[in-house]
């Protein structure tokens, strides 16, 4: 196991509270969960394709980036609207 | 251990430590605006992370697209934070520009 492995591994293990946090508390509050748990995500599928030396994870990265902009921004809009 | 491989794995530490520390800011923080702070945090741990992939592989393919990759997450954190903050205010206290606007018709 190398060292970017090691780093995946724990920031795998740093995306279960961000993950809770965004399913079980309240849409307010799990916003900014939400927002650190894809982030968490790119950077792990980064640090897997180093890991690895599989380039097809870094390509899921660079697509899973913008949509989890796109995501978030949708749902921040429909929080704003009470739904 | 190369030089390249030694500043790697530096910034992979100090990336990923910043990660953590968001984390761990999310968990702690009990109030919606507090917690806004941590997102940026992370983002810029993700960018050190990806810049030591970009140093360990240089400008290759993988290298690029962990540049692309960091540098999105980075730049689109801030515009999150102020979208995000947008919203909550105007989820609790109604939207401001509505209520200028009547103010001033009155």
């Amino acid at each position: 196991m190398n060292e970017w492995e090691i780093a995946a591994t724990v920031l795998g293990f740093a995306l279960v509270p961000c993950t809770a946090g965004a399913l079980l508390s309240a849409p307010r509050h799990g916003l900014a969960a939400i927002q650190v748990a894809a982030i968490l995500l790119s950077t792990i599928l980064v640090l897997l394709a180093e890991g690895f030396h599989r380039q097809p994870f870094i390509d899921l990265a660079v697509v899973f980036a913008p949509m989890s902009l796109v995501g978030t921004l949708m749902f921040a809009r429909l929080m704003e609207q009470d739904l | 251990m190369s030089w390249r491989a030694v500043v790697a794995v530096v910034l992979l530490i100090a990336g990923g430590l910043l990660e953590v520390i968001a984390v761990l800011g999310i968990c702690v923080m009990r109030d919606a605006y507090d917690r806004l702070h941590y997102p940026g945090l992370a983002g810029f741990g993700a960018f050190l992370i990806c810049l030591g992939v970009l140093i360990r592989e240089s400008f290759s393919l993988v290298g690029d697209k962990a540049l692309l990759v960091g540098l999105i997450l980075v730049f689109t954190g801030p515009i999150l934070v102020q979208t995000s903050l947008r919203s909550l205010l105007i989820r609790e206290l109604g939207d401001w520009r509505i209520k200028a606007r009547e103010r001033s018709e009155q």
